[in-house]
This record gives C-alpha cells, sequence and structure tokens, in this order.
C-alpha cells in the first residue's frame, strides 16, 4: 500500500517535471536549467520519502476510520503545499549554491584559467596545465573542451589578469596624488615604475614566458594580444597625465609600446639578482627618449631663430635695395 | 520594538558617517579632474554605445581642427587686407569649439583621428588656394564648408535624438550650438559676395565632396 502511494506521487513528480523544465527552457541556459530542475525533482522526492515516513507513522497513529484514499487525498493536499512552498525557497537554494561557484560561462572559463595559472611553471602555457587546474576545482579534465584555443586563452587570461592589477595600483597612486598624500612624480620616473612593475608581475612565471610570447604571436591571437598591449599603454599614459589630442597621442604610445616590448625582451634572458640588468635598461632606455624629446624642442626653437634671422637678413636687403618703398 | 527603534536611531550614523566619507572622497576627487562639476557626455552603458559615441566625438574634433587650419590658411593670404578682421573673428569662434572638443576628447579618453597631420596640411591648402582667388573665393570656401559641417551635425543631432533625447541632453545642446554657429559663418560668406564668384558652382560641390570623404574616412581611421 505504501509502496502504491510511493508510485503515485512519483508519477505526479514527472507529470510536474516538464512544467518545471518547460518555463526555463525559453532562456538561453537550457542546461543550467535543466540541472537546476533535477536538483529541485531531487530535493522533493526526497523530502516526499521523507514526508512518506512521517506519514506511515502517522497514518499508523491515526484512526484506522479514514479511509486510504481519503488519507491520500489530506496528505497529498499536504504534500502540494509543502511541495508549492518547498518550491520557491528550492530553486534558490539551488541557485544560491551554483552562485558560489559561477553565475555564467565566462566566470567558469576565468577559474578554470586563474587555477591553471598555478600548473604553469609544471605544464607549461598548455591544454595540461589547464586540464590540472579544472581537475584542482572538481571538475573534470574534460573541461577542457570549453577553450577551442586552450594555451592562447590561458596567456591572454593571464595577460589582462596582469593588465587590470596594474590598472588598480595606477588608480590607487592617481588618488593618494588627488588627496594630496603623495608627490606628483615626473613623466619619466612614473613610466619607469609603472613598467617595472607590469613586468614584475611575470617574475613568477618567468620561466615559460618566452612560450608563452611566442603564442601570444600566432596569427590568431595578435587581434587579441595587441588589444591588451594598446589598452594596458593608454592607461599607463592616462594616469601618467598624457591628455593631448593631436599626433602626440600616437607618437608617445608608440615610444612606450617600443620601451615596453624590449624591455620584456631583455627581461627573458636577464640571470642577474632581481633582474637589475633588465631595469638598468630601462632606465637608460626612459633616458634616450627624454634626451631625444629635449633634442627635438631645442631643433624647433633654433630652427624658428633662425628663420626669423633669415626673415630679418631678407628684409634689410630688400631696404638696401630700395625695393621696399611704397610709392 | 521600542529598543529595535533605539538601537535604530543610535546605529544610523555608523552606516550614514562611511558612505558620505566615500561619497565626498569621491566628489573631490572627480572635481579635481575636470574643471567643470558635471560632463557633457554620460558614462557609457555598454562597449557598443561607447564605439559610437567615441566614433562621433573623432570625427567632430577632425572637422574643428580641419576648419581651424582653414580659415588659418586664408588669414595667411588674406589677413591683411579688408576682410581680415571678419576672417579672424570667424576663426575665433572655430578656436572655441576645437578648445571644447580638445576637452571632452581628454576627459573621455577618446583617440583622435590618425590622419590630423594630413588635415591639417589639406586645410591650410584649401584655405590659402581659394583666398588666392579672392575675398569671393574665400567666402565661397567658407560657404561650402559650413554647409557641409551644418550637414553633418544635423545628422549627428537627428541620430542622437532617435536613440535616446534625454540621455544625450548636454551633447545635443553642445552640438546645436555649433551648429547654430556654423551656420552663421554659412550665412556671413553669402552676404559677402561668396556667389559672384566665377565657377562658384563648381567650387562649391567640389569642396563639399571633398569634405564627405574626409568626414568619411575620419569616422573609420
Amino acid at each position: 500500500m505504501a509502496a502504491l502511494l510511493r508510485g503515485l506521487r512519483a508519477g505526479r513528480l514527472l507529470r510536474g517535471l516538464p512544467s518545471v523544465v518547460a518555463a526555463p527552457a525559453s532562456t538561453n541556459q537550457q542546461c543550467s536549467s535543466l540541472r537546476r530542475s533535477f536538483h529541485c525533482a531531487a530535493l522533493r522526492l526526497q523530502d516526499e520519502s521523507k514526508s512518506d515516513k512521517s506519514s506511515a507513522s502517522s497514518s499508523s497513529s491515526s484512526s484506522s476510520s479514514t479511509t486510504h484514499h481519503e488519507h491520500y487525498q489530506a496528505h497529498s493536499s499536504h504534500q502540494d503545499t509543502e511541495a508549492a512552498s518547498q518550491q520557491d525557497p528550492d530553486p534558490n537554494s539551488s541557485d544560491r549554491e551554483q552562485d558560489e561557484e559561477y553565475e555564467t560561462e565566462e566566470q567558469l572559463q576565468a577559474q578554470i584559467l586563474a587555477a591553471a595559472l598555478e600548473f604553469v611553471p609544471l605544464y607549461g602555457w598548455s591544454m595540461e596545465a589547464i586540464a590540472a587546474g579544472a581537475e584542482s576545482l572538481g571538475l573534470s579534465s574534460a573541461s577542457t573542451g570549453m577553450f577551442p584555443n586552450g594555451s592562447g586563452d590561458l596567456v591572454l587570461h593571464f595577460i589582462s589578469q596582469c593588465n587590470s592589477k596594474l590598472t588598480e595600483i595606477l588608480a590607487e597612486q592617481h588618488n593618494q596624488v588627488q588627496l594630496g598624500q603623495a608627490e606628483r612624480k615626473k613623466t619619466a620616473d612614473f613610466l619607469r615604475d609603472a613598467v617595472e612593475t607590469r613586468l614584475r608581475m611575470y617574475i613568477p612565471y618567468i620561466e615559460t614566458w618566452p612560450q608563452a610570447m611566442s603564442i601570444l604571436l600566432l596569427p590568431h591571437n595578435i587581434p587579441d594580444s595587441l588589444k591588451h598591449l594598446s589598452t594596458m599603454v593608454d592607461d599607463i599614459w592616462y594616469y601618467a597625465g598624457d591628455r593631448s589630442t593631436d599626433m602626440n597621442w600616437y607618437t608617445k604610445r608608440a615610444v612606450l609600446t617600443g620601451l615596453y616590448n624590449t624591455t620584456e625582451l631583455v627581461m627573458l634572458q636577464d640571470s642577474s639578482p632581481d633582474f637589475k640588468d633588465t631595469w638598468a635598461f630601462l632606465d637608460n632606455r626612459i633616458q634616450d627618449v627624454v634626451n631625444m624629446a629635449t633634442t627635438a624642442k631645442q631643433m624647433q626653437s633654433t630652427g624658428e631663430a633662425v628663420a626669423q634671422g633669415l626673415m630679418g637678413a631678407a628684409v634689410t636687403l630688400k631696404n638696401l635695395t630700395g625695393l621696399n618703398q611704397k610709392r | 520594538m521600542h529598543r529595535a527603534a533605539h538601537t535604530a536611531l543610535c546605529d544610523w550614523p555608523q552606516f550614514v558617517r562611511p558612505a558620505m566619507i566615500r561619497q565626498s572622497l569621491r566628489c573631490t576627487g572627480s572635481l579635481q579632474t575636470s574643471s567643470r562639476a558635471y560632463s557633457v557626455i554620460p558614462p557609457p552603458r555598454d562597449r557598443e554605445e561607447e564605439e559610437m559615441m567615441h566614433r562621433m566625438l573623432r570625427v567632430d574634433h577632425a572637422g574643428e581642427y580641419g576648419a581651424n587650419r582653414i580659415y588659418a590658411g586664408q588669414m595667411a593670404v588674406l589677413g591683411r587686407s579688408r576682410t581680415g578682421p571678419l576672417i579672424q573673428q570667424m576663426w575665433d569662434q572655430e578656436k572655441k569649439h576645437l578648445a571644447k572638443f580638445n576637452e571632452i576628447l581628454a576627459e573621455n579618453r577618446v583617440r583622435p583621428t590618425a590622419l590630423l597631420p594630413l588635415w591639417n596640411l589639406a586645410g591650410f591648402a584649401l584655405g590659402a588656394s581659394t583666398a588666392l582667388l579672392g575675398k569671393e573665393g574665400a567666402m565661397a570656401c567658407t560657404v561650402a564648408v559650413e554647409e557641409s559641417i551644418s550637414e553633418h551635425y544635423n545628422s549627428q543631432i537627428r541620430a542622437l535624438m532617435e536613440s535616446d533625447p534625454e540621455r544625450y541632453t548636454e551633447l545635443l545642446q553642445m552640438i546645436k550650438e555649433f551648429r547654430d554657429d556654423e551656420m552663421d559663418h554659412h550665412d556671413t560668406g553669402l552676404e559677402h559676395d561668396a556667389e559672384s564668384l566665377p565657377g562658384y558652382w563648381l567650387l562649391k560641390n567640389a569642396i563639399q565632396l571633398g569634405c564627405k570623404a574626409a568626414i568619411y574616412v575620419s569616422q573609420r581611421v
């Protein structure tokens, strides 16, 4: 008899299932909604079996005059209200559980890549690192299927993470200067510090960084890597105080890109303690740029002086030869 | 109930003070970074709107820069003639427009167009060469260019009105003001015998075609 009741309840459950599935099926996240609905169904079945046990005990204690059918009706209404009240908290609780892990596929991918970074020194920038990262999160290593451009995704994710960290640091320094708690740095010093901070983020992965750079040079990765590079250079110049709106915008960014790339290459084959040769190279290059800018300015003022001198000479000649007279 | 109200009354400064401090810090930060307390461009909602806004600002900045150089070319030739003061006056207004766009571009981190050196040369050359045709030539060039620019601003105003007038109120106001200034220059040009130039129709259409091409290219590069 109890088995019959359980069977009837399971049937009602299965009838309720399509409605749960049909409602969220209109959204794009069918997999997650199906998972959630199965989760709900599993919870409900669990609860029903629990209440089934309690009902069995209560039915034995209640008077035997109530027919099983009536008891079933009363119990089904009780179950309905229970299920109805549980249907609302159930999706929420399962949502809350899943919210702690991820909300969108992108967040899950970001989590897997972040976990994979720990395995990069061991496996290099490769699918193995991503698989190890997925396994360390408790997911199957088949999650690498989410990354068709595996090693490229990993390197680009790391680079964008470094850029965000750099932007945070620069914004914090900017706030300190605004609040008057810190002195404004000179442009050359600011650039040197910004490039040094950014390159220091590569130090933990410096052994495998040549592999990462070659991955970034693959044709399908070039657009993304150029975009990351250009946004980083733009951020550094913005916080250095550059507000130019003419060709200087382009020349400044080109100069900083050259600085950054050459220093990165020097860093790869630097074996001095704490990379002090690299920072010395960076200092020298920045000094070169400053010298060039000063020379350009001096040349411009010299040129203007020379032009004025020539004009003066021409006017004097005209006066001497009498061509400048008004008739 | 009484105790709850009491604790609520005592506790609210704890919640308000940190928020107030944060708010005041944010306010001083933004006041110090810009000379005004408001911004003409609303903060972008998403990538698409940011792209659209940046493209608009880039081409407007290029347009004002080009107009500036055209007037500079005209002044280089006609600066000491009778029309000198008139051209100088129109040039000063364009300088104000350019300064405003420079400010907006710097604030919103918009990339200026890479063709600026080209517009520098081309604008100066156009202004100087039309001024060599005399006062009527310079006025005809002014009429043609200002008509193109006004048409361009009008299409931008239409686009902004179609998408969301309330969101872009300040920007719309600014563009309308600039468009009215350009129309004034256009009318001034007509008043000063632009149409009496021989070949006026040909010159005007050639210049307007060049302006259209410049606008098209500056939006993309």
